[in-house]
């Protein structure tokens, strides 16, 4: 079998399937890959490529310990690892935003000021604690932040938090919970990274990949 | 963590060396320690905690958070060496400060971060390491990275490649382009932080377009030998830039010419601590090791914070990293004879151990082994040379 020389993470779930598109319109080999299958590892020796399927959230750790040479993962999960990774291209696809929003009820009773909102609020609920920490840390403001793993829209319903820091795309799931946004944090896409150590000695590989990826990503988002 | 058994664990981030490990560790720091020293540097030792104010000086200054740091009973704060430039340069500073320069120094020792165990690093972890105090312009550069060279091909590593970047250029290009403040630190982040995205949303922000524009870009992605860099030199060539971009090249160009040629690369990318260090940096990579083995380079403003303003580059190499490089590969010792003595009369047994020692061999003696049998039971179970001493 021929050497494998690049190997690149490619996340489970909607964004890999995104992914898969892009590495096909780059005119990269995907037949047969699919993100979503049982089957976590694609070669193709005669490309010297590989690609590995992981959790969203374990691609900048693959990554970062140079597990894989390349990776493509959404700019709200890459912020949230604090990987010491190259951030190389910005892929277009994947749009989402980090909002604050609240129970419409609060945002009422705040007068819809957000200076009095935060006044009033004193929890956090978060898939993504170091944005919201810095987000509120950058608005000189002290609340409790509460780490939980998804459906964080349930989290003020029932009195878990004040607040909550998410990502959206369309809105739709606040809108369903009665929840306002009331900030928009920063906005994410998909990006693609390379491991610090790779990039430089295999640079000539990555190079040409990376600027392939970057042309065909041209035009998305 | 289970605090009932306390006692049988490890705190995070911190290791045991078994008898293999530890003779594999002991034997390349030994290695590099003769190759230092075959380079006229020698070896000093500094204390394992000093005052909080030396290590602010030097270039964890600014992650204050990775210190181990404690309270003494007069209340003063100490802290655990978090790296070893800061106390060799108090040490030169202080109580070399009448030596003749250069002075060419070195150390293996621990030092000690409050690293994130659960990303690849270790609280406490080894490095070997020399600084080059008082050597100046190309031929300390030379040097320092010639050695790094060598010390990686001493450690055993073959494929190793070490990549030359000039925080000066990057400082003079920088300087150009007549930003101020938060727009500077932001620009400077982005390529410290190789984030091509957020250093593009930059330039439409800060309005840098045309050759201010070009020349980021090129700062950020120039990578190959001397051809890619003399290409560059008319696009990068502000004033402020122009000596350090002649300076690579030259360096590169005699290492070249000694034959190094083929361990080495130029990448501008590599900016190391960009505030400490003041002109080449390099760093050592092994393919499939997400982490450099080795870093370096030229830091001509530490020595001034001591009072003693000294021109100084040097390099740390990280023994664990290169052990892991190594993938478990062990130096092979010349295996000596080994032997079991034995015998009823102690004494004896001591005297006889004692001569085959001189002889070179390594003499285990049998403790509490009373009879011949016995003896050669153990000898054979344990793969050693039998000695048994009659008693006289």
């Amino acid at each position: 079998m021929a050497e494998i020389l690049i190997t690149i993470a490619l996340p489970k779930g909607k964004l890999g399937g995104e992914a898969v598109e892009l590495l096909a319109r780059a005119g990269l080999p995907v037949e047969g890959v699919d993100t979503e299958s049982r089957q976590l590892v694609f070669c193709f020796p005669e490309d010297f490529l590989r690609y590995i399927i992981c959790r969203p959230t374990d691609v900048p750790t693959y990554v970062e310990y140079g597990a894989a040479d390349l990776g493509i993962v959404g700019k709200d999960t890459l912020v949230e690892s604090g990987a010491d990774v190259f951030e190389l291209a910005d892929l277009g696809f994947g749009y989402c935003r980090f909002v604050l929003a609240v129970p419409r009820i609060k945002w009422e009773e705040a007068g819809r000021s957000l200076e009095t909102l935060l006044s009033l609020s004193r929890r956090v609920a978060t898939k993504f604690p170091r944005v919201a920490a810095n987000f509120f840390a950058g608005l000189g403001q002290q609340v409790e932040i509460i780490k939980l793993h998804g459906n964080i829209e349930l989290a003020p319903q029932v009195g878990l938090a004040d607040l909550i820091v998410d990502i959206v795309s369309t809105g739709r799931t606040l809108k369903e919970n009665d929840l306002v946004e009331v900030a928009s944090i920063f906005p994410a896409t998909a990006r693609l990274i390379a491991n610090r150590v790779s990039y430089r000695i295999r640079h000539k590989e990555l190079h040409s990949l990376v600027e392939r990826l970057r042309k065909a990503s041209e035009g998305l988002g | 963590m289970n605090n009932y058994n306390r006692h049988l664990q490890l705190p995070e981030g911190v290791d045991d060396f078994l008898p293999g490990p530890a003779a594999a560790k002991r034997s390349l720091e030994n290695k590099l320690l003769g190759l230092f020293r075959s380079w006229g540097y020698q070896e000093v030792v500094t204390p394992t905690f000093e005052f909080t104010e030396t290590f602010q000086a030097g270039q964890v200054a600014a992650k204050e958070e990775l210190l181990f740091r404690f309270i003494d009973r007069k209340g003063r704060v100490l802290t655990l060496r978090p790296e070893m430039t800061a106390p060799i340069a108090r040490l030169v500073a202080t109580r070399l400060r009448k030596e003749k320069l250069p002075l060419r120094l070195c150390y293996v020792a621990s030092v000690f971060r409050y690293e994130d165990p659960a990303r690849g690093r270790r609280r406490e972890f080894h490095q070997a390491g020399v600084e080059l105090i008082g050597g100046t312009g190309v031929g300390a550069d030379v040097e320092v990275v010639a050695l790094a060279v060598e010390a990686l091909l001493e450690s055993g590593l073959k494929d190793f490649q070490v990549g030359l970047g000039q925080v000066a250029i990057t400082k003079g290009v920088l300087a150009d382009l007549g930003l101020e403040g938060e727009a500077l630190a932001a620009v400077k982040e982005a390529l410290v932080g190789k984030d091509w995205v957020g250093l593009n949303r930059l330039c439409e922000q800060y309005g840098l377009r045309g050759t201010a524009r070009q020349r980021l870009e090129l700062l950020f992605t120039l990578h190959g030998g001397r051809r890619e860099l003399k290409e560059a030199i008319p696009i990068l060539g502000v004033e402020a830039a122009r000596e350090p971009l002649a300076h690579l090249e030259e360096v590169l160009a005699i290492l070249e010419r000694y034959g190094l040629g083929r361990y080495l690369f130029i990448d501008l990318g590599i900016l190391r601590d960009f505030d400490y260090y003041t002109g080449l940096v390099f760093e050592g990579y092994v393919p499939g090791l997400g982490f450099p083995v080795l870093g370096g380079g030229r830091y001509d403003g530490l020595l001034a914070e001591f009072g003693y303003p000294c021109p100084a580059t040097g390099f740390a190499l990280g023994i664990e990293r290169v052990l892991a490089a190594r993938n478990g590969e062990m130096f092979i010792e010349e295996e000596s004879r080994a032997y079991l003595v034995a015998g009823k009369d102690l004494a004896a047994a001591l005297t006889k151990a004692k001569e085959l020692r001189r002889s070179g061999a390594r003499v285990e003696l049998g403790c509490g082994i009373s009879s011949l049998e016995e003896a050669r039971r153990e000898a054979a179970e344990r793969g050693l040379n039998l000695v048994w001493v009659e008693t006289v």
